[in-house]
């Protein structure tokens, strides 16, 4: 099945037409997964290369995920329970103290555009509250957003919490925010840096592909 | 016969009309009564609530239009700042500007290798005492967050406290909390000699801030009303940057900052009328590809200048704003370019307290440089903002008579009436090269980076202030400090 029409509609942000071409692939029988691979996914991978290019902007991007989010909506009832998979799923949130958060929700959308699963824990996370919902949801990585210096002591609080609580092999933990930098990441243990939303995904895939 | 003086007129920047000045101001005041503030402090909104705004879902409130505008009748319409000597060093009222540098950079351009690397305490100092040294530059902010502080939880009081030892000039503060601010106002009663006297030649202006949209959490609610009850000079801009915190199109960017700025101003002279409050949002825009709030962009310009306009129609209070800011990594063409931009705008459209001055890397980096070129501009800036007087003196044809008679060697320069006037009628630069190239290279062929850093270190070498600090008062002070 050629899925290069819906794909189309989704690097254009055009949610009725990507819907219209979700439902028409679903109708001649197409796979769901085929759909979500080849179809969803493709382009916004596309998306993410144009952005990289400067052709595209950022709403123009999020459009296009809200645009397959539309049609991943449409896909779910066609999968039997838990047969779906999405690329993984991650746990975002800013820091303690800290109530900066146009970062850490551009970054979490941009990670579920390009296929996550996102838990969004807000802002003002305490240590105690990352452990709990690691526990919880075991995500494959937890993402972590600071953009105070005064709050950065946070993210190796929280990391330290893990240990204590048996949880931090289970989990990868990538970190960013303004002030972040990869010698501070590498310097408190955590595994992963991005300086920005894009490259959060490419670092996202990268931890999943590393296994 | 007697003729009155031409006056000169003072280039000035409009970019409203009372009509949209006015439309803006509607806008704000629909979003106070119809959208409601998330307000978060549980004492303020029972204040609010009780004087007439009304809860809904949770610890949401609507706020009726008139507490805005008796909000507005209370505050004051000049903040006077001190220098820590207590002389009147900053009106803030009218079209006086005032320019000084910003907060809390982490990085900063090191004066020795030019690298970039993160902030200490020391940068805190330097930047302090070089805005003591430079003509142009009025008050000073932190421009570091600085890593080497024995508390992190107490950042904001030490930079505080090495300001004041570094700078005589009034201080911009930050503060985390009530717990930090009360030091930090502590300190700053020992300096002024006690509270009462802080209160009369306060020399410090508090920036605080709310988040867009429509949010109020209840620590920066604290230190508003802390300020509020001490009569601390207060700033509240909330951030509603375009297409982030606020819509995209500036004029719904500005309505909404405007509203968050009002919600501020009500609670504020509701806990103590008259106490000085400075208004203005913080309006620049998400940059739409590297998703950067912009400290180099034309739009924040706008928007101040704007602002302005909304003071003169509407507001009468003076108005916070920015400039002499980049978003270049490196004090270089675009630097310049951006930072020039945002000085002369911020000047023609007379906003009050202009600051941001000298950074780089839209916040994220200072420079020292940066601080020093920008000193310059400004005096640049001024020449052209004082515009032309025209008058028998400068019209000159008493000069153009002499220079007639002296015949084929006739030449300006050599007439008095340049001697008497070329000081006043022309603007000398510093920094700016215009020698001739043979001189240049002479010199070393330095490109203005270099100049400025020449110039930065000299000044730190040299410059004293007016006095140093008593000894023991520093005593005092680290005091303080040891007990945090
Ligand atoms: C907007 C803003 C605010 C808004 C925040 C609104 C909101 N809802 O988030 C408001 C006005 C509320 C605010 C408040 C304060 N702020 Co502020 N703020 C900014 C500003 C201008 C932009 C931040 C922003 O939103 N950028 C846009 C987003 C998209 O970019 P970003 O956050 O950097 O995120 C990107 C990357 O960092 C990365 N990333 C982010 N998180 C994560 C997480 C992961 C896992 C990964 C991989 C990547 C990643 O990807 C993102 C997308 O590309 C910056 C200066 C600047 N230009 O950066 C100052 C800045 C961050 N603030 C600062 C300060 C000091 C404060 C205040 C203390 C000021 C005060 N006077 O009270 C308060 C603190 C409030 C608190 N307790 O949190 C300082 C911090 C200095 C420091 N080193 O500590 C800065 C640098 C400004 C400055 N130079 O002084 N602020």
């Amino acid at each position: 099945m050629d899925f290069t029409a819906l794909s189309e509609t989704i690097i254009k942000g055009n949610m009725d037409g990507a819907v219209k071409e979700t439902q028409k692939a679903l109708d001649a029988g197409s796979d769901p997964q085929q759909i979500l691979d080849q179809g969803l996914i493709a382009a916004m991978d596309v998306v993410g290369e144009k952005f990289s290019q400067g052709t595209m902007f950022v709403p123009q991007m999020l459009r296009s995920a809200k645009t397959m989010q539309a049609c991943v909506a449409l896909l779910k009832p066609q999968f039997q329970a838990g047969t779906v998979s999405s690329k993984g799923k991650i746990i975002m949130g800013t820091v303690k103290g800290d109530l900066h958060d146009i970062g850490k929700n551009l970054v979490a959308m941009m990670l579920e555009g390009a296929g996550f699963t996102i838990v969004d824990l807000g802002v003002d996370v305490a240590p105690e509250a990352f452990v709990k919902a690691v526990a919880d949801e075991a995500p494959q990585i937890l993402g972590m957003s600071a953009l105070l210096s005064t709050t950065m002591p946070s993210m190796k609080a929280t990391i330290e919490a893990l240990k204590q609580a048996g949880h931090r092999d289970k989990v990868k933990i990538m970190i960013g925010g303004a002030p972040v930098t990869s010698q501070f990441a590498k310097e408190i243990g955590a595994d992963r840096y991005a300086p920005d939303a894009g490259s959060a995904v490419s670092e996202a895939k990268g931890v999943l592909a590393a296994g | 016969m007697h003729s009155l003086p031409i006056p000169t007129f003072q280039p000035r920047l409009k970019v409203l009309s009372r009509e949209q000045a006015l439309a803006i101001h509607t806008a704000a005041l629909e979003i106070l009564e119809k959208t409601g503030i998330k307000m978060e402090h549980e004492g303020a909104r029972a204040m609010l609530v009780d004087a007439g705004a009304r809860p809904f879902e949770g610890d949401w409130i609507r706020i009726p239009a008139y507490m805005a505008e008796e909000a507005l009748k209370t505050a004051p319409r000049q903040i006077a700042l001190y220098d820590q000597n207590g002389k009147k060093a900053m009106a803030l009222a009218d079209e006086n500007f005032y320019f000084g540098t910003g907060s809390d950079t982490t990085f900063t351009l090191d004066l020795e290798s030019g690298e970039r690397r993160q902030c200490v305490l020391a940068d805190t100092g330097r930047f302090a005492r070089l805005i003591d040294g430079l003509d142009n530059m009025s008050f000073a902010m932190s421009m570091s967050n600085p890593q080497d502080v024995p508390k992190i939880e107490f950042i904001y009081v030490y930079a505080f406290a090495e300001m004041v030892k570094n700078t005589n000039k009034p201080i911009v503060f930050i503060a985390d909390r009530r717990q930090d601010m009360a030091k930090i106002h502590e300190i700053a009663c020992l300096v002024a000699g006690g509270e009462e006297a802080l209160r009369r030649k306060p020399f410090l202006l508090n920036y605080s801030e709310a988040i867009s949209p429509l949010r109020f959490p209840a620590h920066v609610v604290d230190r508003l009303i802390f300020c509020a009850e001490k009569e601390i000079p207060i700033c509240l801009p909330s951030g509603s940057n375009a297409g982030g915190g606020a819509p995209v199109t500036l004029a719904g960017a500005m309505a909404l900052g405007i509203a968050e700025n009002l919600m501020g101003l009500i609670i504020h002279q509701m806990t103590r009328k008259g106490a000085p409050f400075l208004f203005g949002p913080n309006v620049s825009v998400l940059d739409m590809k590297s998703t950067v709030v912009s400290y180099g962009c034309p739009e924040w310009s706008l928007t101040q200048a704007a602002l302005a306009d909304m003071r003169d129609e509407i507001y009468g209070l003076p108005i916070w704003s920015f400039a002499g800011a980049t978003d270049s990594k490196a004090v270089d063409a675009q630097a310049g370019a951006e930072a020039m931009l945002s000085i002369v705008t911020a000047m023609l459209s007379r906003c009050n307290l202009i600051h941001d001055v000298g950074y780089l890397e839209y916040g994220n980096t200072s420079s020292l440089e940066m601080v020093t070129i920008a000193d310059e501009l400004i005096a640049a800036a001024l020449h052209l903002t004082k515009g032309i007087p025209v008058n028998d003196e400068t019209l000159a044809l008493e000069a153009l008579d002499r220079v007639k008679g002296a015949g084929s060697r006739g030449i300006f320069l050599t007439d008095d009436h340049t001697f008497d006037h070329f000081q006043e009628a022309l603007f000398l630069p510093e920094l700016m090269d215009r020698s001739r190239y043979d001189a240049w290279m002479a010199e070393g062929g330095k490109d203005l980076y270099r100049r400025a850093n020449d110039k930065a270190r000299e000044l730190l070498a040299s410059h004293r202030l007016d006095p140093e600090m008593a000894p023991e008062l520093a005593k005092e002070i680290d005091q303080l400090l040891g007990k945090l």
